[in-house]
């Protein structure tokens, strides 16, 4: 097979060829056009030196293939390849070294490889998957951005739907409210206690929509309120005892009926059912449940914070299986959110019952050995039962402050005038002695200036909110029984164990209740 | 198409009518970043819809947006991560062209389910080539028209560029040319 000096060029554009003078013979474009200097005839070593070969000794070698590297005399071309040696001389099949450099520098381009040389198309991946590297890395920056955006975009609407629904609630409550003093007053009428019916009635079909506002603004604040664990437990029996199966027996004692804890109903039973849960599947091949309550006195650590434990009474509730256990190391780590010793476990039933607990105020712990079942105490402040810790401050007109007919001396603080003539007038009517204040501040003063049984204020007020009045008439009359109330309740604004809340619009006689729990 | 195209299209919008007027032509269609990931091989229809969006914003025709985009696109490229790749093909009108088969070559081994035409240098004389184009999809001849245009700019020449035959599956180009100074 011969080919011409074209084909051969057109194979490897640098390519050479030198005769046994080591002069220069042929050559390829590329070598024309990258080092014009170089001209047939020109001795080779007049333009290049031959690194791995010493230039005496070059033709020592008359056949066969050697790997060749030459570089240019200025050092500014570097070749590599093959010296190919025959009876003529040697053809160097070199092609030029691409660097990384060189193929970002312009010096060289396609046109100077030859068309089957796979190191151009390897080093053309190379640069191409770079580029596709930082296109990507732009790529998942907007898409991190867009994801930003949404979640602006849906905190933002939460926001405004949970403003909305506390401005609609706040109108609902007031409506509720004359309402019931319409009816009150005028209910004798039955034409009037029939409309008072009616708007009573539509308002609590506006507190639907609002419903769904709260939903959309992701607020979860349960009503708390005094709650007697018994009752949960009696009036959710079937379903407790449905959970457990039927290979299991469940066995209930309760002995705190006559007390009454400041929780949220459905927080309790959610962690009653997590625990049972929990039983349940510690025993598979069934056994025995037991499920007590009691009412006992001690101190209760604060599951929130560093804060000194609260003496108190508190409910106890304990939840017993004869299971397979715990071993030590399981046991440390039961209540870690997301670690789950069971295959398809979420890690959340105990991590959850904790938080629950912590936020109410109380305790919890396990006592547990492999092979001899589980314990879970759980402990609830009886509600208005902490006794507080010596401040200073002097308290004296506390303990003589609930009369004989339930009467107390209530500090009601409400931004919305019409919200507050009704509940003003309301809570006097019931023969309560109160003091209305339109802010936070105006309540301040009133804390400073006089003894209260019961706060019961709105949360979202311009200027001192409602959370934050609580805290202070807390601190300064540790015995004041706080309620506050809201149609929406911000992220800001936390409730500390023991507060009541009730969600707007409220229930008349739910609220009066409360008050004389 | 790959999104590097849709890409291209987005900066050409946002460079020449703003970020709002993308983000318009993204809510129209319902589109966002997730159709417009580099490496992706996305339909030739979603493409093309994109390309008709911006044309009515441009006040522009689809086959005029096409040679705008083309001549856009070789700009794209040369200021962007594709730079080295575009100087390495080739650093003059006839040698690019000449080159482009092999640049597509790496590409379509880059990106797996690409599907990339073919350029043929039938006539190479000083300042006049003869381009055979082929590929299995036919509708583009403008966008082509625009990218010659876009590499007569790249290589600072000044020229025109005319269909002078058409087959089933390819369009036979001619480039006259001569260099801007």
């Amino acid at each position: 097979m011969n080919l011409s000096e074209d084909q051969i060029g057109a194979l490897l554009p640098a390519f050479m060829h030198v005769d046994h003078a080591l002069k220069i013979s042929a050559m390829g474009p590329a070598i024309a056009r990258h080092l014009p200097h170089v001209r047939v005839g020109m001795l080779c070593a007049e333009a290049f030196t031959i690194v791995n070969f010493g230039i005496a000794q070059f033709f020592e070698r008359k056949t066969g293939v050697e790997a060749i590297r030459i570089i240019s005399l200025a050092g500014n071309v570097s070749l590599s390849g093959a010296a190919i040696f025959h009876e003529n001389g040697c053809l160097l099949a070199v092609r030029f070294v691409l660097s990384e450099e060189t193929f970002a520098s312009g010096t060289l381009d396609l046109s100077d490889f030859g068309h089957s040389d796979p190191v151009v198309l390897s080093s053309m991946l190379i640069a191409l998957q770079r580029a596709m590297l930082e296109e990507s890395q732009a790529t998942a920056i907007e898409l991190a951005h867009e994801r930003q955006r949404s979640a602006d975009l849906l905190e933002r609407t939460s926001r405004v739907a949970g403003y909305m629904a506390h401005d609609f609630n706040n109108l609902l409550s007031i409506i509720q409210l004359n309402t019931k003093r319409l009816s009150s007053r005028f209910g004798h009428d039955a034409k009037v206690e029939k409309l008072a019916n009616i708007i009573h009635e539509t308002a609590s079909r506006g507190s639907d929509v609002t419903q769904s506002l709260m939903t959309l603004s992701q607020q979860q604040i349960d009503t708390l309120q005094p709650i007697s664990v018994d009752d949960v437990i009696t009036d959710n029996a079937a379903i407790l005892r449905s959970l457990v199966g039927s290979t299991i027996s469940l066995n209930i004692n309760l002995q705190a009926a006559q007390r009454k804890s400041i929780v949220s109903y459905n927080g309790l039973l959610n962690g009653l059912i997590n625990l049972l849960i929990n039983a349940r599947e510690a025993m598979p091949q069934g056994g025995r449940i037991d499920l007590s309550t009691s009412v006992s006195s001690g101190l209760i650590p604060s599951e929130s914070g560093p804060q000194i434990p609260k003496p108190c009474d508190y409910i106890a509730i304990r939840v017993a299986d004869n299971g397979h256990g715990m071993s030590d190391a399981l046991l440390s780590r039961a209540f870690e959110p997301l670690f789950s010793s069971k295959p398809n476990g979420t890690g959340l039933g105990l991590a959850s019952v904790r938080n629950f607990v912590g936020e109410m105020g109380g305790d919890v712990w396990l006592e547990s050995a492999t092979g001899q079942g589980t314990t879970v105490h759980l402990r609830l402040p009886v509600a208005g039962s902490s006794v507080a810790p010596f401040t200073g401050v002097v308290d004296t007109m506390s303990s003589t402050s609930l009369d004989a007919k339930g009467q107390q001396r209530i500090l009601l603080v409400e931004d919305e005038p019409y919200a507050l003539e009704a509940l003003f007038e309301m809570l006097e009517s019931e023969g309560h002695a109160v003091t209305a204040c339109k802010s936070g501040e105006e309540a301040l003063i009133a804390v400073g200036q006089e003894t209260y049984d019961v706060l019961l204020s709105d949360i979202v007020m311009p200027g001192q909110n409602g959370t934050e009045v609580a805290r202070q008439a807390s601190a300064a009359q540790p015995s004041i029984k706080v309620i506050l109330m809201s149609g929406y309740v911000p992220d800001s604004a936390s409730l500390e164990p023991g507060w009541m809340f009730l969600h707007k619009p409220m229930d008349s006689a739910e609220l009066l209740r409360v008050i004389s729990a | 198409m790959y999104g590097m195209i849709h890409r291209a299209m987005r900066q050409m919008v946002f460079e020449q009518l703003g970020e709002e007027a993308w983000l318009a032509l993204e809510h129209r269609l319902k589109i966002g970043p997730t159709e417009l990931l580099t490496g992706m091989v996305y339909e030739d229809t979603l493409t093309f819809e994109i390309v008709a969006e911006a044309a009515a914003r441009f006040n522009l025709t689809v086959d005029e947006c096409l040679f705008e985009f083309g001549r856009y696109w070789i700009r794209y490229a040369e200021q962007g991560s594709l730079s080295s790749i575009m100087t390495f093909t080739g650093q003059d009108l006839a040698s690019f062209i000449a080159n482009l088969d092999r640049l597509h070559l790496a590409v379509g081994a880059a990106m797996p389910g690409t599907r990339l035409p073919s350029f043929t240098t039938l006539e190479r004389n000083s300042g006049h080539l003869v381009v055979e184009y082929r590929s299995d999809r036919m509708g583009l001849e403008n966008f082509v028209c625009g990218l010659f245009h876009g590499l007569m700019d790249r290589f600072d020449t000044h020229g025109d560029v005319a269909i002078t035959s058409r087959g089933e599956k390819s369009v036979v180009f001619e480039i006259r040319y001569h260099d801007g100074q």
